[in-house]
């Protein structure tokens, strides 16, 4: 499943990624002991013999390696006895680099910055350009990280694989103290003994406003149509993103199941892409939100609310009445796509107390706020109240939100009313896969 | 003779070779030149056989066993299977199948959009080259350091620019508008077939012209004079003198301009974006980016090889044929 961060997939590449790209091909060569120990069992590792789940809850049958957490299903995760967290009131290391391994431009470098100041260490970004790369990268076991950013659909592979380490709460005393109670015990990782939330977002369309009135979207009946509208042929973009893309066509059905295992509902879906094709020529971006609908490349794009909070920055000329440009709609009764990201320690972590005091320090009310402002990603923080962000101004001299953007405020109720999309079991997913590759074949 | 024009020389050679054959009790007679052992020129070719091993054959069989391979049960990645005797041909035929069923558009786009491509790319180098060669006069260094400068910024960067250059507020709209009667509010990017095949003949036409003005250089002024001496007409001329001389030139433009174009995807993401202008390598892409599909994406590498392989294996067979022609 692709992510807010995912926002080139070769889609616009430039050298620096395509550098990167080109030496995480490199890495994901098969290393020489890999092709020795393919040799000697070809289809041992193909079929999960698991007799156990990895965690207590959540969707499961036998064979499947994990349980499949759900809204109503949460799953407690094992902690094993291979991979125990580290002790209480231990130092931070010292002259140690904390290595961070992040999406590009998913955290504001000056808050890390001070954090290495306070706890006199050196850093490091290393980025990825979407989740299976980074978790062959991780797999590998060759690269060690301090800090991960998964999304909670792979936090079943992470943890079964004892790829992430289990958290000492000690250390993390921001999380009961700031954080939402939603994220003092959520569905995909009960008691947050491997995550803590990084941020929150809902998916809801984004439009230009000199092309359509904010009046204009709400009175419509169902403002999902608009993508299927051939007024704007040409000018419509959705994410290039099964999930997302087969959620919203399921959304304007009313369909709220975004996990659905039904093939006909899929298949139905994937159908409705074709005829939005066929009514509008849709294009598929990753960028098309933050980028195209400021800049004017598309009139109507799906959008993430934090791509559309970060919008601004882009536009051709910085004027109020640019950035007044940009509009977003998510229902009013807040019955749509919901979903937030994380930070984990990886096992093999050289720092661990440090990256401890880090999750710590991203979930201090200040930091999370500063680097809130400049990702355009809000977070769970409880004295960040939703009435006042669009007014409030952030350090970067402007309101977290702009006040015509309001509806791109998530509130805690969302992830009550809300919808996830989650991880599916692999022959569910290439029903969805299937249904997106009909469609994107044209 | 091997070495030079120089008796002396040459029959010093001779003799040492003669006693070294004699020494050794070789029977390789040959007259004059020297003697080498059986291995010397062939050795000449180890070190790009070896490259050829260890960075074309080792990784294509590791793609052949990706795509006959089979998938991890928890992270869905791709787990090649190296023994031939595992196989499984699921995905082939996965692939076949949809290559035949709902997939058959885009094969069929992709050959329409390279062949319109490549004949732009012949009428276009075919007459830059033609003019450079013939009518560059002194200034054809200047005119081969421009052909040569698109080389220096990377295709993606290229492409990068036309993105800023067609937006509907860009200076292409601009500069159109200037003209009267011209259509300047054209949205270029809005997921058209005409604006992948034209990022495609502009990414690719530099290759085009290069090798075209190498051969059609080289085509001797005497034989065109020999064309006009006999009575043909200019345009005669070029059709029975300078045009067959260039064919292989052409083929060879071709085949260097299609192999990248078939498996070309970021022209089409970058200029387009719409489903409706998916090409065979944006398949290959998807398959890349989507959880699961590894083996699918191999699959299609080798696709895309065979087809690939025939215009290749028709440029080897017509070069072959003229050079019997020539010796």
């Amino acid at each position: 499943m692709a992510h807010p961060r995912e926002r080139w997939t070769g889609k616009e590449l430039d050298r620096r990624q395509f550098l990167a790209r080109a030496a995480a091909a490199g890495v994901a060569l098969p290393s020489l002991a890999a092709i020795m120990e393919a040799c000697s069992n070809p289809r041992e590792g193909t079929t999960s013999t698991s007799k156990d789940p990895a965690g207590d809850g959540g969707l499961w049958q036998p064979g499947w390696p994990y349980p499949l957490a759900r809204q109503d299903k949460p799953v407690t995760w094992n902690i094993f006895p291979d991979n125990q967290p580290i002790a209480s009131d231990l130092q931070p290391e010292k002259n140690a680099t904390l290595e961070i391994y992040n999406w590009d431009q998913y955290i504001w470098p000056k808050i890390i910055g001070e954090f290495a100041d306070k706890y006199n260490c050196e850093f490091k970004i290393t980025t990825f350009n979407n989740m299976d790369e980074a978790l062959a990268k991780m797999r590998t076991g060759q690269l060690s990280f301090d800090v991960f950013f998964p999304t909670i659909d792979v936090l079943g592979k992470l943890i079964s694989s004892k790829l992430l380490q289990p958290l000492n709460q000690d250390y993390i005393p921001n999380l009961p103290a700031n954080v939402w109670d939603t994220y003092q015990d959520p569905f995909y990782d009960a008691g947050w003994q491997y995550t803590v939330p990084y941020t929150i977002y809902t998916t809801g369309i984004g439009y230009r406003t000199d092309v359509i009135s904010k009046d204009e979207i709400e009175a419509m009946s169902n403002p999902y149509d608009i993508f299927w509208d051939p007024k704007y042929k040409g000018q419509v973009g959705i994410y290039d993103d099964y999930r997302e893309a087969i959620s919203m066509t399921l959304l304007r059905h009313g369909i709220t199941d975004l996990n659905t295992t039904d093939p006909a509902t899929i298949q139905q879906a994937g159908q409705d892409l074709i005829d939005l094709l066929n009514a509008t020529n849709v294009r598929t971006s990753i960028n098309g939100a933050y980028v195209g609908i400021p800049k004017g490349q598309y009139q109507v794009h799906q959008a993430w609310s934090g791509d559309i909070a970060a919008a601004w920055f882009y536009v051709p000329q910085a004027t109020m009445a640019n950035y007044q440009t940009i509009g977003y709609w998510y229902p009013k009764d807040r019955v749509g796509a919901v979903n937030n990201d994380c930070l984990a320690i990886p096992a093999n972590s050289k720092s661990p107390v440090l990256a401890h005091l880090f999750l710590n320090y991203m979930l201090d009310f200040k930091n999370a706020m500063n680097n809130f402002s400049w990702v355009g990603y809000q977070v769970p923080q409880k004295q960040a109240d939703p009435q006042t962000l669009t007014t409030t101004k952030s350090v970067q001299g402007e309101p977290y939100i702009f006040p015509w953007l309001s509806e791109a405020v998530v509130q805690e109720e969302d992830f009550k009313t809300g919808f996830l999309e989650l991880e599916l079991e692999p022959s569910v997913d290439a029903l969805w896969h299937e249904a997106w590759s009909q469609f994107q074949s044209g | 003779m091997r070495f030079g024009t120089r008796p002396g020389a040459s029959s010093r050679v001779a003799d040492t070779a003669t006693r070294a054959s004699r020494r050794r009790g070789n029977k390789r007679g040959g007259g004059e030149g020297v003697w080498y052992p059986r291995w010397f020129w062939p050795s000449f070719a180890t070190p790009a056989s070896l490259y050829l091993l260890v960075f074309f054959v080792l990784p294509l069989y590791v793609i052949v066993s990706i795509a006959f391979g089979t998938v991890d049960a928890t992270f869905q990645s791709p787990r090649p299977i190296y023994q031939p005797w595992f196989w499984t041909s699921q995905y082939l035929t996965k692939v076949t199948r949809d290559a035949v069923g709902y997939q058959r558009g885009v094969y069929i786009r992709t050959f329409i959009y390279v062949f319109i491509a490549s004949v732009l790319c012949v009428l276009i180098a075919y007459t830059v080259a033609y003019y450079v060669s013939r009518f560059g006069g002194k200034r054809k260094g200047l005119f081969l350091t421009l052909l040569i400068a698109p080389f220096f910024v990377s295709y993606l960067m290229r492409m990068l620019a036309w993105i800023n250059l067609l937006q509907i507020e860009g200076y292409v709209n601009k500069i159109l508008g200037w003209i009267p009667f011209v259509p300047h509010k054209v949205n270029w990017l809005g997921g058209y077939p005409w604006t992948v095949v034209l990022g495609l003949v502009y990414g690719y036409v530099p290759y085009m012209i290069l090798p075209l003005y190498g051969f059609l250089d080289r085509i001797q002024q005497s034989l065109l004079e020999a064309g006009r001496d006999l009575g043909a007409s200019p345009a005669r001329t070029f059709m029975r003198v300078t045009l067959p001389l260039s064919r292989q030139a052409i083929l060879a433009g071709i085949v260097i301009v299609t192999l990248p174009m078939f498996g070309d995807y970021y022209t089409n993401n970058l200029l387009s974006n719409s489903p409706k202008t998916q090409m065979v390598g944006n398949l290959l892409d998807n398959a890349v980016n989507n959880t699961g599909q590894g083996p699918l994406a191999a699959v299609l590498v080798l696709i895309i090889m065979i087809i690939l392989l025939v215009p290749m294996a028709y440029y080897l067979r017509s070069t072959s044929n003229e050079l019997k022609v020539s010796t």
